[in-house]
């Protein structure tokens, strides 16, 4: 139980570091680094509760797909130099006044709103929690989203569908003028369009025409 | 075992999205047949909605999804102008050299992700239908992708839209903390709906909605958007998601939240004077007629809500009627604007409307007809659903917004007569072209017929409409 708990408390400490030094690192490769340190330790604290399916899900997805994306994309468009010099400028900072007195605004009334919290009752009360012991996490997972949620899995197919149709339509432009490979033309092509046998008279040579 | 016969529509729309998507892939220059396809998919599509009609309130998929009178109505209707859509743009698309075979298959998903939102019965499949429906649009927005304005309003759309999103799903996300499920029917008997918590949920949920309907002062987006867009697209944008919207508008307020009706009574008044009254004054100054009819369809969500306003079924069959009638309007006037081509270019200027009676009686006749149905003048059609508004609204004696109704409605006429004069009494211009589609000249002559007849016999809408009872 103690090493459990020192566990907790080393991950823990780590994702809540490598969080604030997401935001506060001056370069932003090494933002995305600490981005990639901050899901490593959130998916070892999933597996410390047992959710082994969310822990691998989140590594794969987000640290082999997510995180790498980002970190792409920051060498493509070369940011990691450019300094944020937004808040500091006399242009912009007439304006962060009266954003700060709105968000202030929206700030309370949202306290107000979260005053009103409080957990249901039986919530609170771990006996009431069932626990298959027989299911697996990955089974009941599976369970709520292709079972309970079919209809809605399958209407994000169709939105990513259309993100697609969309994604391409918008940037794809055929050039003219383009060499393309064909497999058809290079599968089928054959010895006698290719070789040719000469008849080499001797001290001649052969003249190739082009 | 679930009834899968109840959104059969669905599933075939989406198999033949999917299917057209193969035959653009594999058949060269197929465009011209995926877009003839499509339509044929549309019609075959409306008989499959028509065939659910007769059926009684009906859940499937968890209590998630909901087939009832109001639903299949907002799906035919939907379907249908879609339909004339599709018959009255073809050549506009053609001519501006935007006829790819995306442009069909992206009309067909956002109609599926309009279904979605229609019957949707939970947040998340509502969720799920809004982001679908929009994300194609954003598409269509900046379809004409070498066109600045195009492109500046897919943009300014997909920003301002993805914001409005987030506020929707923080809304959402409240009600779910504080109500334990996302479920309508589950939501209106949890006990805790009179928290905050909820309201707030309620207020960022109907600020998501007004933003997709362009309400005052949600509206900001809409001019641009409407002036950027391929005019094909501005119909379907001017026409669709607002059916969409104001359906899900019903499901919100009255399933999950008609008790708390005295909360949501307030807002939806002041958003529906601020957009009467926003639609009417800020036309007067617009010398494009996109623009205006930008403003203009502000206007008239202004009316349409101000009858969800009222809180009675009398008020919800109202808003129907108006948005079935603001359908043939908009298909109307866009199919007049469409006819305004000389050379493959496409006129939309106010001044170019000049003389046009001289030229063109026929159009000149038509457009004279839709104008004073936007205007609201007896005995068009546009008249009975602004009646049938006020009625619903003085019963329940909301005077104020009555009164603020028929004041702009005054207003209003101002811009929509100014029109009328410039098109019959100032100097012609040149003719415009007159060689147009049959596609165009059948929508152009059935809209107006439908405004000029509308009179003679109104229960053939009014029928269905009064079948449709929520409270």
């Amino acid at each position: 139980m103690i090493a459990h708990a020192v566990f907790f408390y080393i991950f823990s400490f780590i994702a809540i570091v490598s969080a604030i030094m997401v935001t506060a690192a001056r370069n932003t490769v090494h933002s995305v680094f600490f981005l990639i340190l901050d899901f490593i330790s959130i998916s070892c604290l999933f597996i410390m509760i047992g959710a082994e399916f969310l822990g691998m899900i989140m590594l794969i997805v987000y640290v082999g797909a997510v995180a790498v994306l980002f970190l792409f994309v920051v060498m493509m468009l070369n940011v990691a130099q450019q300094k944020n010099q937004w808040f500091g400028s006399i242009k912009s900072s007439s304006h962060i006044p009266i954003g700060l007195l709105i968000s202030l605004i929206i700030f309370v009334e949202l306290l107000i709103v979260v005053g009103g919290w409080k957990y249901k009752p039986d919530l609170l009360n771990s006996s009431n929690i069932i626990i298959s012991q027989t299911t697996s996490n990955t089974h009941s997972l599976g369970n709520v989203l292709y079972t309970d949620y079919i209809h809605l899995f399958q209407i994000s197919g169709m939105i990513l569908l259309v993100a697609m149709i969309g994604a391409i339509v918008l940037t794809f432009r055929e050039r003219a003028g383009l060499k393309r490979q064909s497999y058809i033309k290079q599968i089928s092509r054959e010895r006698k369009d290719g070789v040719q046998v000469v008849d080499v008279p001797n001290n001649k040579g052969v003249k190739i025409d082009v | 075992m679930m009834n899968l016969d109840l959104i059969i529509p669905e599933i075939f729309l989406s198999l033949s999205i999917m299917f057209l998507l193969m035959v653009g892939v594999f058949k060269k220059n197929s465009e011209r047949l995926v877009y003839n396809l499509s339509i044929v998919a549309l019609i075959i599509l409306f008989s499959l909605v028509i065939n659910l009609f007769s059926i009684n309130e009906k859940l499937v998929f968890n209590e998630s999804y909901k087939i009832s009178n109001l639903s299949s109505f907002m799906k035919s209707i939907t379907i249908i102008s879609a339909i004339f859509v599709m018959f009255s743009s073809s050549e506009y698309i053609k001519s501006l050299n935007i006829l790819k075979i995306e442009y069909p298959i992206l009309i067909l998903s956002s109609i599926l992700g309009m279904m979605i939102m229609i019957s949707s019965n939970d947040l998340i499949v509502f969720y799920l239908g809004l982001e679908l429906q929009s994300l194609a649009l954003y598409v269509l927005a900046s379809f004409n992708r070498d066109n600045v304005l195009s492109s500046e309003s897919g943009l300014k759309y997909f920003v301002l839209s993805a914001l409005s999103s987030g506020l929707l799903l923080y809304g959402c996300s409240l009600i779910y903390g504080f109500s334990g499920s996302t479920n309508f029917i589950y939501i209106a008997n949890s006990s805790t709906l009179i928290e905050y918590g909820v309201i707030f949920g309620l207020v960022f949920i109907i600020v998501g909605l007004a933003f997709k309907i362009s309400a005052v002062p949600f509206h900001m987006w809409a001019p641009d958007v409407y002036q950027g867009s391929p005019t094909s697209v501005t119909l379907f944008f001017a026409a669709l998601p607002k059916v969409a919207a104001l359906t899900a508008f019903i499901n919100f307020l009255y399933t999950p939240f008609v008790n708390l009706i005295d909360q949501w009574q307030t807002i939806l008044v002041f958003i529906s004077i601020a957009s009467m009254l926003f639609g009417a004054i800020a036309a007067i100054g617009q010398s494009n007629l996109k623009r205006l009819i930008a403003y203009s369809s502000i206007g008239h969500m202004g009316y349409a809500l101000a009858g969800l306003a009222s809180g009675t079924n009398q008020g919800i069959q109202s808003s129907i009627t108006y948005i079935s009638i603001y359908l043939v309007m908009t298909l109307c006037f866009f199919s007049c604007l469409f006819m305004l081509r000389k050379k493959n270019v496409f006129y939309e200027k106010i001044e170019d409307l000049s003389g046009l009676s001289i030229n063109h009686p026929i159009l000149s006749i038509s457009l004279l007809v839709v104008l004073f149905s936007l205007a609201g003048i007896p005995p068009l059609a546009g008249f009975f659903a602004k009646f049938y508004i006020f009625m619903a609204v003085i019963e329940q004696s909301m005077y104020f917004l009555a009164i603020v109704g028929l004041l702009s409605t005054v207003v209003a006429a101002f811009y929509y007569l100014r029109l009328i004069k410039i098109i019959y009494f100032d100097k012609p211009t040149e003719k415009f072209e007159t060689d147009h589609s049959l596609g165009l000249k059948i929508t152009l002559t059935i809209s107006t017929g439908i405004l000029i007849l509308y009179f003679i016999y109104p229960g053939l809408l009014n029928d269905f409409v009064s079948k449709i009872i929520i409270i």
